[in-house]
């Protein structure tokens, strides 16, 4: 049982309300049912002095600070009407006020949630392995290298990798993702995320401020706390807009020696519905983002994205799974397996990017007793000899010598650089694979065509829905690709995009990006924050896929996906413009409220109660419509 | 001078001119730097020479203004 004097404190903004509100409707009946002027009028007065009393101390120290705050206005406007013996208006403004201020103090705190909950995410302790102990230590005082036991059930405290035990993980405070994720010796695990049933020795990476959840966390504060170009605005025009109502209260006193008009004047002098909507949509929008694994930059970027009319995605890894596999292998006068053999010695050692594809292919052929298996990484395989030099001709493909003979792997522009003529029959066979959106390395041996390993990189499932999520959302969509225009074009056409350049080298990729800006464009760019890092810099809005792992994709892109989930690029799109429109609703609806509360004082139909009714009541409204973002 | 940062926050600011009083309020205690004080977040955050100015002040500081600072 709580002591009352506790729960005052607890409650007192509360209480406060209710009591001034109780002394009002008390004073308003007395005056209402009985003649007795006086009684009525003393309980009115004693309403205003319950109701105002706080209000009052703040004013006082808002006036020391020399700024002009809502409550200020109030105090003299409270004032005011008693000295002219409006006691009704005086108690009703301080009433309402209170109430309005109490159930906006309530409803702002729902907007702050999603950054509470990410606060309360973070681990307290953790289970260290010192000196052949367990000791429990605050999670952020543990050390890079140090190992820690995570129990079933526990909160993993720490970022690390897996070195001994099995288990699947909850991620969702980091990454969004509903669903757990197996973990095994090697994974990354996260602080913050928890785990489910089995038990883990995690290798510390990183602790307390160094964790990825921290990152979440500053970012999301940051991104919370920055003023967008509306809300810039929006406070240049209120730091006008109060004096210049101040002086209007002033002057038309002085004019019409209506005491009551000045003072509703003053009480309207806050445009509260105007310099708090904005804030509520962002934040809002900001918490909802990265309850689902989305971290967007600031206000700005929301600002920003909500006007995207492009989106243009990097084809390799993010639209298609990024695994090259071979698919076709065609000799032209030799056997198929040679061909592949020939290109596997040229693609020994090299890092060309269809190389792990074209050796996993062949290593197929070998004698698998021979060779050993391995995640995929460029390794040596024992069985296929390596070349005796080799080049890498970037964007083109391989030039190497065996033994006293030239093998060239690589597309039509190398082939075309060494002088080897593609008989007709081979270009006719690349022109059908390219045609189904596969990729041709032709392979030649000594200036002569032997054959065509033809590679395929399938398209990730969600791709076609989520193009087509945003085209629904008004956007255009434009893939760019290195890949030949034939493939190009074919994939272009399987995943349902609407435009697409082709033969792109990775600086081409930034020019086009700029291009499409240069044509008046607003163009997000999606790719990984690493490879894709340039052009994402060059587009209005960078989105970076799959950055719970980069720590410089947290803090630098725009928008950045934790997860590598597709799905949430329309999320994110649709969620931005959405905000926009609730940034320009909240705008305005406290316009309009401004327009007509002006027009109904000056003209003597709303005074201060009704005034301030009308204040408190945009404001909320502003801030429940700016709530909506939350559930988007 | 050897300076100190501490945080609070303060989870119900009602309105944003009301954030920058307590931020003119804190400003105005005797070895205090550097003042933030975010409407949105309810994040405060105060630089101040530790020989000088006692922190416990500042949460003083805070509740005179009419609010509830918790640590952050």
């Amino acid at each position: 049982m709580m002591d009352w004097r506790e729960y005052y404190r607890k409650h007192r903004k509360g209480i406060v309300t209710a009591t001034s509100g109780l002394l009002y409707a008390g004073g308003w009946s007395v005056g209402y049912l009985t003649t007795s002027d006086t009684v009525s009028a003393g309980i009115l007065v004693l309403a205003t002095i319950v109701g105002g009393y706080d209000i009052a101390k703040i004013a006082y120290h808002e006036i020391e600070s020399r700024t002009l705050g809502i409550k200020t206005l109030v105090t003299l406007a409270a004032i005011g009407a008693i000295l002219i013996g409006e006691y009704w208006e005086a108690a009703a403004v301080v009433f309402l006020f209170s109430l309005g201020s109490y159930l906006e103090g309530r409803t702002m705190r729902k907007t702050r949630d999603a950054l509470q909950e990410l606060l309360e995410m973070t681990p307290d302790v953790a289970l260290v392995r010192r000196d052949g102990e367990h000791v429990e230590v605050p999670a952020r005082e543990v050390e890079a290298g140090e190992l820690v036991v995570v129990r079933p059930g526990d909160k993993i405290p720490v970022d690390g990798e897996v070195v001994d035990g099995e288990s699947a993980v909850n991620q969702a405070p980091v990454t969004g993702e509903s669903a757990p994720v197996h973990k095994v010796d090697g994974d990354e695990v996260y602080a913050g995320t928890i785990n489910q049933e089995g038990a883990l020795d995690v290798r510390t990476t990183g602790a307390g401020a160094d964790t990825t959840l921290q990152r979440i966390i500053r970012r999301v504060e940051t991104a919370q706390e920055a003023q967008s170009p509306t809300e810039c605005l929006v406070d240049r025009f209120a730091r006008y807009y109060t004096p210049a109502v101040i002086v209007l209260a002033l002057g038309s006193f002085a004019v019409t020696r209506d005491a009551l008009l000045s003072l509703t004047l003053l009480v309207i002098g806050c445009p509260g519905a105007l310099v708090i909507g904005p804030p509520v949509s962002i934040v809002s929008a900001i918490g909802n983002a990265a309850r689902n694994g989305v971290l967007m930059k600031g206000g700005e970027h929301l600002e920003r994205a909500g006007k995207i009319d492009l989106v243009a995605f990097d084809k390799t890894g993010t639209l298609t799974k990024g695994e090259t596999t071979v698919a076709h292998v065609e000799g032209f006068g030799y056997d198929a397996e040679d061909v592949l053999r020939f290109a596997s010695i040229a693609e020994k050692k090299s890092e060309h990017h269809l190389a792990d594809a074209i050796l996993e292919a062949a290593h197929d052929l070998d004698d698998p007793a021979a060779t050993a298996t391995d995640g995929g990484a460029v390794v040596e395989r024992p069985g296929i000899p390596g070349p005796d030099d080799l080049e890498v001709v970037a964007g083109k493909g391989v030039v190497a010598h065996h033994e006293g003979r030239e093998i060239l792997v690589g597309n039509r522009a190398l082939l075309d650089d060494c002088g080897v003529t593609v008989p007709r029959e081979v270009d006719a066979y690349v022109g059908d694979r390219e045609s189904d959106g596969e990729t041709a390395a032709h392979v030649v041996l000594d200036g002569e065509v032997v054959g065509v390993v033809t590679l395929r990189d399938e398209l990730r499932e969600p791709a076609p829905g989520v193009i087509r999520r945003l085209q629904d959302a008004g956007v255009r969509t434009v893939m760019l690709t290195g890949d030949n225009e034939r493939t190009a074009g074919a994939v272009a056409e399987q995943v349902g995009i609407d435009d697409y350049r082709a033969e792109l080298l990775p600086e081409d990729k930034q020019a086009a990006v700029e291009a499409f800006h240069d044509d008046g464009d607003v163009v997000a760019m999606v790719g990984d924050g690493i490879n894709d890092a340039p052009s994402l810099a060059v587009a209005d809005v960078g989105i970076a896929m799959g950055a719970a792992g980069t720590d410089t994709a947290i803090e630098t892109a725009d928008m950045a996906l934790m997860a590598d989930d597709l799905e949430r690029i329309p999320d994110a799109v649709t969620l931005s413009k959405a905000t926009l429109r609730n940034v320009y609703e909240n705008v305005g609806i406290a316009v309009l409220t401004v327009v007509l509360l002006l027009a109904g004082v000056l003209t003597s139909y709303v005074h201060l109660a009704g005034g301030m009714l009308v204040h408190e009541g945009s404001v909320l409204l502003v801030i429940l419509n700016g709530m909506r973002v939350l559930r988007h | 001078m050897m300076n100190e940062t501490t945080q609070f926050r303060v989870m119900d600011f009602d309105c944003p001119t009301c954030a920058s009083t307590v931020e003119r309020a804190l400003a105005g205690i005797a070895g205090v730097g550097e003042v933030e004080v975010h409407y949105t977040t309810g994040r405060v955050v105060v630089e101040y020479d530790p020989a000088v100015a006692d922190p416990d002040d500042f949460a003083v500081a805070i509740e005179s203004q009419g609010y509830k600072p918790r640590p952050a």
